[in-house]
């Protein structure tokens, strides 16, 4: 399982790359392969004030339906049009250009309880 | 304790997902379900069908007794040929729906749902006289289906009938790969394709065989859940069940209400007032798709029924689904929205099958 490690994980299977004050947000490549083949992704309106852990967007696939929870609280500053033709895209490059939206992150401190690379690796290790 | 098929070791090989459907250990997908169905539509898959129900019928009266419990009209299916159709219950209730193989005069193959495979064997046993010999070989004899374009090739050099004369829903009794088999043209996707009946030990061995050719991909669960919703075949325990009647669930065509048969007097007191509701189909115009149980919402906003089955349609590249809907709001080209847990999906209804291009009635095969 691929978990690059200059990206921070939720319990939920989201990562953020984070640069400066935004966070570029995806699902994580186990995420992906347990979901399947994604056939849509429902993203947020850019402008989306969203608290820590709320339901930020819904991704479905052809076996499954499922939330994606902001990693952080913060403003929907851009998401990723190219999914709307080619959702695949969550599948093929889950860290690149399969990421859902962009996050201005509101307070910094949310990030100090997300997951390393490491520890989600053992984490999924563990759901697996 | 769910069951496994005498394929499940070789599905765990071949990397399948394995679920639990209808207490049965199968595949969902292997590779992935978008690329099993666009295979099937394209090429050629195998599906384990050994969880489904085979229940062989003997007698002199067989054909008489089965016209008697069948929509089926079993007395003048002729040999060789196959027919659709459905078990129904004294109120015309949905028991499972079925497939028909006369394979002589006296003798006939029924081909049941894994779900309720047993109630079923246990109706016929109840219902018919003893003067019929009645065998469940679910556990003694398998299924494989070969579906899509590519099947006639695929098969041709394993099946020593003429295949090229098999036309759709017909049967004949073959060896295949030197094995005493059943071969159907019939299936489950609306492509090409042949149903293949054996002994269960003779499975693995035609099934090896199968995927050894080039073309031949296995398919799971999931992709044929997207084809046969693509064709609008019904799907018993979803969209069909004791609760419905084959009159609202659009099958009026398999039902002869001229003729004497379990159900048939209760379908014809619904028929003489009119069906209340009606299962119908939906197109979507974006990927998001609907969840059996959404409701459905007529222009006005009233609450006219609700969803059974809904998918990504592969082939149409958006959402699709079947549900009821009130008998006077199922009019193709209906205008509805499905309340989604996210917001309205708005949806039109649209004639069956919803693919159109599916092959499974072509007269020259491999063409």
């Amino acid at each position: 399982m691929n978990a690059p490690t200059d990206l921070l994980y939720t319990d939920q299977h989201e990562w953020i790359r984070v640069q400066g004050r935004m966070g570029t947000v995806g699902i994580s490549d186990f995420a992906q392969n347990a979901l399947g083949d994604v056939t849509f992704v429902d993203l947020p309106a850019v402008g989306t004030v969203l608290a820590r852990g709320a339901e930020a967007c819904a991704i479905e696939s052809c076996k499954a339906a499922s939330g994606i929870y902001a990693p952080a609280a913060g403003k929907v500053t851009e998401v990723n049009a190219a999914l709307a033709d080619d959702p695949g895209l969550v599948n093929r490059e889950p860290y690149g250009k399969g990421w859902l939206f962009q996050l201005e992150i509101a307070d910094p401190s949310d990030l100090d309880r997300l997951m390393q690379a490491a520890q989600y690796r053992e984490f999924c290790a563990k759901e697996a | 304790m769910p069951k496994r098929t005498v394929l499940f070791d070789r599905h765990e090989r071949l990397g399948g997902r394995i679920v639990d459907f209808h207490g049965w250990l199968l595949p969902v997908q292997y590779e992935g379900i978008l690329a099993e169905h666009a295979h099937c539509r394209q090429s050629v898959v195998v599906f384990d069908t050994c969880h489904m129900g085979q229940i062989a019928i003997r007698g002199s009266d067989a054909a008489g007794e089965l016209s008697r419990l069948l929509t089926q009209d079993a007395a003048a299916l002729p040999v060789g040929r196959a027919r659709y159709g459905l078990l129904l219950n004294e109120r015309g209730g949905i028991l499972d729906d079925t497939i028909l193989l006369r394979l002589a005069d006296d003798e006939f193959l029924l081909v049941v749902n894994a779900g309720p495979r047993d109630s079923d064997f246990d109706w016929l046993a109840w219902h018919m006289s003893r003067s019929v010999t009645l065998e469940d070989r679910s556990q003694s004899w398998g299924k494989l289906d070969v579906q899509g374009p590519g099947s006639f090739a695929a098969l041709r050099p394993l099946v020593d009938a003429h295949l090229e004369k098999l036309a759709y829903f017909h049967v004949v009794r073959a060896q295949c790969c030197g094995r005493q088999a059943i071969v159907s043209r019939t299936g489950y996707t609306g492509e090409l394709g042949y149903e293949i009946f054996l002994p269960m030990e003779d499975v693995p061995a035609v099934f090896d065989e199968l995927l050894s050719r080039e073309a031949v991909r296995p398919a799971g669960l999931g992709a044929r859940d997207s084809l046969r919703l693509e064709m609008c075949y019904p799907l018993y325990g979803q969209d069909i069940d004791e609760e419905t009647t084959p009159l609202e669930a659009d099958l009026g065509r398999f039902v002869d209400l001229r003729r004497e048969f379990m159900g048939a007097a209760a379908l014809r007191a619904v028929a003489a007032v009119g069906v209340r509701r009606r299962l119908v189909a939906f197109r979507a115009e974006t990927r998001r798709r609907a969840e059996s149980g959404m409701e459905i919402a007529a222009p006005d906003g009233r609450i006219v029924g609700a969803v059974t089955s809904a998918a990504f349609a592969p082939s149409l590249g958006v959402s699709i689904a079947m549900g009821y809907v009130e008998a006077a709001c199922a009019h193709s080209g209906a205008a509805m929205s499905i309340r989604h847990a996210r917001g309205e999906l708005p949806v039109v209804q649209a004639d069956k099958p919803l693919y159109k291009q599916g092959a499974c009635r072509t007269i020259v095969p491999g063409l």
